[in-house]
């Protein structure tokens, strides 16, 4: 997927990204600080947002194929099973009824199965809200800041899952997140973002030991710092 | 007891059961049209960014705040035999009291529909997108996550029809068996001095206008007591 002159007006915000490729079969990481436009990015790349100006090229992939999960997702006003299966009923696919049970008992949602969806905590509507995306198998994720609110043991089955998934069937992947962490163990390449510009691309290893832009600089040494302090 | 037996009684007279009918009948017909019309063009206020959106919603807010007896004059000026719509014969008959207030109603749900999409919608069609909706699949989509909210909006248009009084006067006529409703039965009957079937039919409005609400209340305080903030 290539991004080029893209250009998105919002308010007094604006994102300019004159060029960005996302490798596809990669695990693609967003970073910056808040309000940088990592979000509208990659809102304009899950067809969300129109661009005032410039072009994506999606290389093939079909807009259908293209998901998001956001930091607070949208609930259904419905059961957790139902929000579960809501991509397979538009795509008029049977819901295979072991499978989602293995998967609600496998990430502690099934004793929750039939309650109203918006009565789960902020972590477990994150967690429904990443199985909801991955269950009709799209072709291009995006997981805006989705891994936030997961207890240490459930953010590691996600990491999991991810990279199961990367490993059978080699999806795009754009993990927007404020933990390094995360980025560090998923990620292949990382994205800096700046006041709406994308200032930085790379593998993860070049932007966050040798990038020279301080900008980018300044925020590694910040959250290389946070995480000694947790430790 | 008396209570109860004056009460029977007063239903079983000839004329207050029909006006309970006309009733009804104007109030059913006049908000399942009202509704069609408000909600479609409260969602496609929300949806559609067009020149003249502005003053569609600055009119319909208007509309909210006109008299009743307003529209009820200008619908009968229209329906009087030498009026615009004059050969259609509406006036003094239950077609013309539902014109005039489906004119009275539309805009209420419109004006609430739209509200309550603005504030909705581009979440759930964010999501929907997200999902790989098709548009079509997107709208049902919005109006299913908006159903609570615009069906207490269709319950407070049916409460404006039933107690409805100065318009269905105007252009109704009050005629009994067939323009009478209880609204204007009631006035009739506080101007003839007939106090008790006044009050009973002014208990049933009441008791019409509690089980409205209290189903609007109880579908959405469900949603809201399950709701995680």
């Amino acid at each position: 997927m290539r991004i080029i002159n893209l250009k998105k007006q919002l308010g007094r915000f604006t994102i300019d990204i004159p060029y960005l490729e996302l490798e596809s079969g990669c695990i693609h990481g967003f970073i910056g600080e808040n309000g940088s436009g990592k979000t509208t990015t990659a809102k304009l790349i899950a067809d969300i947002l129109k661009p005032d100006v410039g072009e994506i090229l999606y290389d093939g992939l079909d807009s259908r194929s293209i998901t998001m999960t956001a930091q607070k997702p949208y609930m259904l006003h419905t059961s957790v099973y139902e929000n579960i299966i809501y991509p397979l009923k538009i795509r008029n696919i049977k819901p295979n009824e072991i499978e989602i049970d293995t998967m609600l008992k496998k990430y502690d949602l099934y004793e929750k199965k039939k309650q109203y969806a918006r009565s789960l905590s902020s972590g477990e509507q994150q967690k429904l809200s990443l199985l909801r995306t991955l269950i009709f198998k799209p072709k291009f994720v995006i997981i805006d800041e989705t891994l936030s609110n997961l207890s240490a043991e459930s953010l590691e089955l996600f990491e999991n899952l991810i990279l199961e998934i990367q490993k059978a069937r080699c999806i795009t992947w754009v993990l927007i997140s404020h933990q390094p962490h995360i980025i560090n163990e998923l990620c292949d390449t990382v994205h800096f973002f700046a006041n709406g510009r994308l200032i930085e691309s790379g593998k993860k290893e070049q932007v966050f030991l040798y990038s020279q832009n301080p900008i980018v600089k300044t925020y590694v040494q910040r959250q290389v710092f946070g995480l000694l302090k947790e430790r | 007891m008396d209570i109860i037996n004056e009460a029977i009684q007063v239903f079983t007279q000839a004329g207050i059961g029909d006006a309970v009918r006309v009733t009804l009948v104007m109030a059913v017909c006049s908000v399942t049209i009202s509704s069609f019309l408000g909600i479609s063009l409260g969602l496609l206020l929300e949806q559609y960014h067009f020149p003249g959106k502005r003053i569609i919603i600055r009119v319909n807010h208007t509309l909210l705040g006109i008299p009743p007896v307003v529209v009820g004059l200008l619908v009968y000026l229209l329906l009087m035999r030498n009026g615009p719509l004059g050969m259609l014969s509406l006036l003094f008959t239950i077609k013309g009291m539902i014109l005039a207030q489906i004119i009275i109603i539309t805009p209420i749900i419109t004006s609430m529909v739209y509200s309550y999409a603005v504030n909705t919608a581009p979440a759930v069609r964010a999501f929907a997108v997200t999902m790989g909706a098709s548009k079509r699949q997107t709208k049902i989509l919005i109006v299913k996550e908006m159903k609570n909210e615009i069906y207490f909006a269709i319950v407070t248009g049916f409460g404006r029809a039933i107690s409805e009084v100065g318009s269905v006067m105007l252009v109704g006529g009050n005629i009994e068996d067939r323009t009478r409703t209880m609204t204007t039965a009631i006035s009739m009957l506080k101007s003839q001095g007939i106090y008790t079937e006044g009050v009973t039919l002014g208990v049933l409005l009441l008791v019409f206008a509690f089980i409205l609400q209290w189903a609007a209340e109880s579908f959405q305080k469900r949603e809201l007591e399950n709701e995680n903030y």
